[in-house]
């Protein structure tokens, strides 16, 4: 979403700059520039954004070649892990660990009536019900591959997880993918990797927010005497879970997936963003300045001579996006 | 050299994985509504310090039992709860500085004053008990705060000192 919000805000921007330097363009620069000099801007401007196009094709078979080698080296991976990492028996122990989570917090949620209690166990609700989906559409991978009936766990599921489940189990379309998935479950469980003294991120892991409920749950038994069977069972729940989580997260790391599909979102990110942008603001002024202008008469060229001040002012936004495209490649 | 650092490192880390710390800011108003559990948080809070500091020196290698040893623990456990501090003072005797977070800051805002102030006695003096005692020895030094930041001023500032043998 803020992606989609980003770019909008990008183009907008961008819309609104073409707009003024039209209208500054149209003003002024008719004034002052001959026929002759419109030539000159013309076969200039072709030469040095022709060649600045050859760099950026250049630059996109190298991401697309960067893009083509790790997607290779995480298709080699994948099947590994639903083969071996991942067996049927270690998918439906974790997915009934995550459901008596779910219905274990969805209860005491709904009988606290303290606010920062509930939003504690409401955020690990969400955090289970996501984990849940995912192990949900890795099983049903799994059982497709062994031409067993498939989603054997969507009886578990109300409407809006099964609606969940569909899309990321109909995004799924390239065999890495599913490593996205497994990345994915690890993210919620142990929270992203941060450097050692930077504060811990506890509000994306499950585990700590687990660990904290534990720890509530373990101080009210003091005093209330009420949850003691919760509080045992939330602590053997967690830990087996913790058990198994931790050994796909420690295969995942020795395979420095997350570093492979973290260069996957970054080649893709430059294959599509800035390489249009760039392929926008070069290829089509200068298309405009080769191809259009040229075969105009000597009054209709004077008449579209703004033009070219706008299609000289896309080169420039084209040369902006060219060094941050060049400047993501030397980074991916 | 790096392998034994990064072992030292994932010691810690496990150290400090295995704390059993509740949220300051749940857990202070369900006390507050149960009107007792203070006496259990203070236990939990000064057996977790404890635990922590003797883990820490024990991996670290940290003999000496002086002021030096406890702000170097003292620091590996306020960054780990994603705090920094600003050092003033550090001697023989004296361990001086301020905070510019802490978690008692994000306590809801319907929880008054007094109740914070309460519980940041509550907390403080059981965490830095149980870092001396583990440390320096039962008794043998004491910790202060201002409690500025709960007040709303910028930093509050926190110095571990020393007890003068009689």
């Amino acid at each position: 979403m803020s992606f989609l919000k980003n770019s909008s805000l990008l183009i907008l921007i961008l819309l609104v700059a073409m707009g003024f330097a039209f209208i500054i363009a149209w003003l002024n620069v008719a004034k002052f520039m001959s026929y002759a000099d419109l030539q000159t801007a013309l076969t200039t401007t072709t030469g040095t954004f022709g060649m600045v196009l050859g760099i950026i094709t250049a630059g996109l078979m190298f991401t697309q070649g960067k893009f083509g080698e790790l997607a290779s080296e995480l298709n080699d991976k994948s099947p590994d892990y639903l083969a071996k990492v991942l067996s049927l028996e270690k998918i439906q122990s974790i997915e009934n660990h995550l459901l008596t989570i779910r219905k274990t917090f969805i209860q005491l949620a709904t009988t606290t009536t303290i606010a920062e209690e509930r939003n504690l166990y409401e955020r690990i609700v969400t955090k289970a019900s996501s984990m849940f989906v995912n192990f949900a559409v890795l099983l049903n991978l799994k059982l497709k591959q062994q031409g067993l009936p498939a989603d054997l766990q969507v009886s578990e599921m109300d409407s809006n997880l099964y609606r969940v489940y569909q899309k990321r189990r109909q995004g799924l379309r390239k065999e890495w993918q599913l490593l996205n998935i497994i990345r994915q479950v690890i993210d919620v469980w142990e929270g992203p990797k941060a450097f050692f003294i930077e504060k811990p991120n506890r509000e994306s892991a499950l585990e700590a927010d687990l660990k904290d409920s534990l720890s509530i749950l373990k101080l009210k038994e003091k005093v209330e005497k009420s949850s003691i069977s919760i509080s045992r069972e939330v602590t053997k729940t967690s830990s087996d879970l913790d058990t198994e989580i931790s050994k796909i997260s420690q295969r995942l790391h020795n395979d420095r997936i997350p570093q492979l599909l973290s260069q996957m979102e970054q080649a893709s990110t430059l294959r599509g963003k800035y390489f249009y942008l760039t392929l926008v603001f070069i290829a089509a002024p200068l298309l405009i300045n080769l191809l259009i202008l040229p075969q105009f008469s000597n009054a209709t060229a004077t008449f579209f001579q703004p033009i070219i001040s706008i299609t000289s002012f896309l080169n420039i936004m084209g040369v902006v996006f060219l060094f941050l495209y060049i400047y993501k490649i030397l980074n991916v | 050299m790096r392998a034994v650092k990064k072992t030292a490192e994932e010691q810690i880390k496990a150290l400090i994985k295995k704390r059993s710390f509740p949220p300051i800011e749940v857990i202070i108003p369900i006390l507050e509504k149960a009107g007792r559990g203070e006496q259990e948080l203070t236990a939990q809070i000064y057996n977790t310090y404890a635990t922590i500091a003797e883990g820490t020196t024990r991996i670290l290698g940290l003999k000496d039992k002086d002021m030096k040893t406890v702000a170097k623990v003292f620091e590996i456990v306020i960054s780990l709860e994603g705090l920094k501090l600003q050092p003033i003072e550090l001697s023989e005797s004296r361990f001086s500085f301020h905070l510019q977070d802490c978690p008692m800051l994000h306590v809801g805002k319907n929880v008054s004053f007094n109740v914070k102030s309460k519980f940041c006695d509550l907390i403080c003096t059981a965490g830095s008990r149980g870092l001396i005692d583990t440390i320096l020895g039962p008794q043998r030094g004491t910790c202060t705060w201002d409690k500025a930041l709960i007040r709303g001023a910028g930093k509050c500032t926190t110095t571990f000192e020393l007890v003068k043998p009689k």
